[in-house]
């Protein structure tokens, strides 16, 4: 029963929209949204500029056991970089000594005396590790800048020990050195930091994971209430299933689409006006959008920025996977009769989503490992996954062919079994059907 | 142009566990107001379901207004009133009525002007209050159900089905759905309308058609329906404290087929080849005051119950649509 009338199918997806733009719920998502999503961004940054250096690296004990004096060295390169801080303190032990002083400083580690101990000893000046002991031991950039410290004066011990002069040593090992990325494609050097990158694929992927559960339930609830208020059967007197179900879920994504809109335009508004009285433009992110709205020119906002073709990349696994999520969460709408079925009808579609986003973080990290391209290709994380892939490695033309290619063929199944359930459950109230009785509504329908 | 608004011919309907219509001809001509009668679960629903190719006829066919009943734009020019009746609660009543228009293939602006008539004509906008702004769900429920026959007839049908359209409707309302009837007869259109409530079938109907069990029993027009089941009914009334006396004759079963207690009457279905001369005269010997005997034509509720039997109602009013 493909049969989509077109005057019809406006009138439905007219009616989707219009009725849910305007409802204030529509109205208090739209405002609060950039509010939430300008705390997450500016939150961080303002905390962590309120705050002092973390207090965690600087109440520590030093177990000097490598009798050459790095300790000493180590405690001021530490004093320097955390200059807010209690100073480390230093204790030169003998190599024999060094289990019992362990031991101790373990002892005044746990009456929370010190945060934690450095032990250096003949293997740190051979170049192979030090130790950390500490309660934050599991912070990794807590650990992270007390080694660099460390390893930087591992290094201009032996330079001098090579016969350089102290000065020189700490004018040439002293440099901070900062990471700045940046990505090539196929077609060479790319714009866009890739620190850049990797929050606009996060923020992309959340937004994606975010609208499709947020607007795919309200399909499902859409559903659902036509069903029980029973005005569906004057509907579908009116109008196939087909037209109906299209212009539903068409209409729903075209809500979500004009939400997320709002959301940038507001966002990016908020960051211009509001981010500059809260840190005059200090923070990198509310600078760079204070330096584009005085029109200079700004890495950072500009990098962050996708390309065209990233953003209809983008925009294409949206329309897909929004369809393909939607068109199951009708069908699971048009299965139950009442609220309390919606949990557990919804949760198969709903755990296709969640193991979608489990995958956000080892992807994130390892971009272009095989784990990542199993499930940017599979239809039903490609949606989500491929989005974020993208914003982090170029990703090969056929492997974004194969992917989106294989949402759309997903799309259309969903689309035709979604139809038959739809056709059927609609004017079938009771109870739940079970997966049998689901087959044989889809076998049956029309 | 074929002279039937529809013409349904072998339609057979079986769901997984029973068979709903089985091999069902119906003919309901144009400008008639049809009763498809029947106890619930007979079908009804069903086949008006597959008149409006909501759901699919496993065989048979079904022309509507001269058309097949699946051709393109036919379904706009059917109104249809289904027995659970709902609208969009949270939505406007003006917008959900140009909504139901709209999908009829009314201009929005011609639906606004016909909202407005109607709106009128049920009392729903009055110069003091216009509940056509008003969201569905702040609406009584006797003005709900205006609102939903009016989305039944914006787009003026020419064929109106009407699915148990009686069922909860309160006295004022049920009165203007039967002047609102007459009116579309008038008019030329067909109306047929399911129902189990042979009284406003017997007053409204031209024709019938009693279904049950998903077969058609009989059908035709009400007059002929009637002849042809004979005037083997009599009235029959006495003064209350006669009743006694004459209760063993009611229950001689060779003079009585059946006697109905209406409580000012009895409605004596004769026994086969009793006279009811013979029963008149029995009555007579025993002395009981006769206020009324009558030779009546019998009423579609006995006809029905004749031909379908009591049990089959009975089930029926406890089972579902």
């Amino acid at each position: 029963m493909a049969k989509v009338d077109m005057r019809k199918l406006g009138v439905v997806f007219r009616r989707e929209y219009l009725e849910r733009v305007r409802s204030k719920w529509f109205l208090i998502g739209t405002l609060l949204g950039p509010v939430f999503f300008g705390t997450i961004t500016i939150a961080p940054t303002w905390i962590s500029m309120s705050q002092g250096p973390s207090k965690d690296l600087t109440n520590i004990r030093i177990l000097d056991a490598s009798g050459t004096g790095l300790g000493a060295r180590v405690q001021r390169s530490i004093a320097k970089s955390f200059p807010k801080g209690v100073p480390p303190r230093v204790t030169v032990v003998a190599p024999e000594a060094l289990i019992k002083a362990d031991s101790a400083a373990v002892v005044e580690v746990v009456d929370k005396t010190i945060n934690g101990f450095i032990v250096l000893d003949s293997n740190t000046i051979a170049g192979k590790y030090a130790r950390y002991v500490g309660r934050n031991a599991n912070s990794l950039s807590d650990v992270q800048s007390l080694m660099t410290n460390v390893r930087q004066q591992v290094l201009a011990q032996r330079l001098e020990k090579e016969g350089l002069n102290p000065d020189r040593v700490t004018a040439l090992t002293g440099e901070k050195l900062e990471t700045k990325t940046e990505k090539i494609g196929n077609k060479g050097r790319e714009t866009g930091s890739g620190v850049g990158n990797l929050a606009f694929g996060y923020i992309v992927a959340f937004l994606l994971y975010f609208m499709i559960v947020l607007y795919g339930q309200q399909i499902l609830r859409g559903v659902m209430d036509e069903k029980t208020t029973r005005v569906a059967e004057v509907v579908v007197s009116s109008v196939s299933t087909d037209t109906l179900l299209a212009g539903k879920v068409l209409g729903v994504g075209l809500v979500a689409i004009t939400q997320v809109l709002s959301w940038v335009v507001l966002t990016i508004g908020m960051l211009i006006y509001i981010a500059p009285i809260l840190f005059g433009n200090m923070t990198p992110v509310a600078g760079a959008a204070i330096a584009s709205s005085r029109g200079l020119p700004s890495d950072t906002v500009l990098n962050a920025l996708p390309t065209l073709g990233t953003a209809v990349m983008i925009l294409a696994y949206f329309v897909v996977g929004f369809i393909f999520y939607a068109s199951l969460f009708a069908a699971v709408g048009a299965m139950i009769s009442s609220q309390e079925d919606v949990q557990q009808a919804a949760m198969p579609v709903m755990l296709m989503l969640v193991f979608s986003v489990i995958f956000m973080a080892p992807i994130l990290t390892k971009p272009d490992s095989p784990l990542a391209r199993v499930m940017t290709l599979l239809p039903f994380s490609a949606p989500i996954l491929m989005p974020l892939r993208m914003s982090l490695v170029s990703v090969p033309w056929y492997e974004l062919a194969i992917s989106l290619g294989g949402v759309m063929l997903a799309c259309v199944a969903a689309i035709w079994v979604s139809a038959r359930i739809y056709r059927v459950g609609l004017l079938m109230y009771g109870k739940r059907p079970s997966f049998s009785e689901l087959a044989r509504w889809v076998r049956y329908a029309g | 142009m074929s002279d039937l608004a529809i013409d349904i011919r072998n339609v057979v309907k079986r769901y997984a566990e029973h068979l709903a219509v089985r091999d069902l001809s119906l003919a309901v001509p144009r400008g008639a107001v049809y009763g498809l009668l029947g106890p619930n679960g007979a079908g009804k629903t069903t086949t008006i379901r597959m008149i409006l190719n909501i759901i699919i006829p496993d065989s048979g066919t079904i022309s509507l207004l001269g058309q097949p009943h699946m051709s393109a734009g036919i379904t706009d020019r059917i109104g249809y009133l289904p027995e659970e009746r709902g609208l969009y609660k949270k939505m406007q009543v003006r917008r959900v009525l140009k909504f139901l228009a709209e999908l009829k293939g009314v201009d929005g602006s011609v639906a606004e002007k016909r909202i407005d008539e109607w709106l009128e004509r049920f009392d729903l906008k009055t110069a003091d209050k216009d509940w056509g702004l008003s969201k569905i769900d702040e609406l009584s429920r006797g003005m709900q159900q205006k609102v939903q026959f009016i989305g039944t007839l914006l787009h003026d049908p020419d064929l109106i089905i009407l699915d148990e359209p009686f069922s909860g409707l309160d006295p004022i309302n049920a009165q203007a759905l039967k002047d609102t009837v007459v009116e579309l007869k008038a008019r030329g259109k067909t109306v047929i309308f399911s129902t189990h409530l042979m009284d406003n079938a017997e007053r409204l109907c031209d024709s019938v058609c009693i279904i049950a069990h998903g077969e058609k029993v009989l059908d035709g027009a009400v007059s002929d329906v009637k002849t042809e089941h004979g005037t083997r009914v009599v009235a029959l009334s006495v003064a209350g404290d006669s009743r006694s006396a004459i209760s063993h004759i009611l229950s001689d079963r060779s003079l009585v087929a059946r006697a109905d207690d209406q409580n000012r009457y009895y409605e004596i279905e004769l026994a086969p080849g009793a006279d009811a001369q013979v029963l008149l005269r029995r009555v007579v010997e025993t002395g009981a005051l006769i206020q009324r005997f009558e030779l009546v034509q019998p009423s579609l509720h006995q006809i029905f119950l004749a031909k379908v039997g009591a049990t089959g109602v009975e089930e029926g009013m406890s089972g579902q649509g």
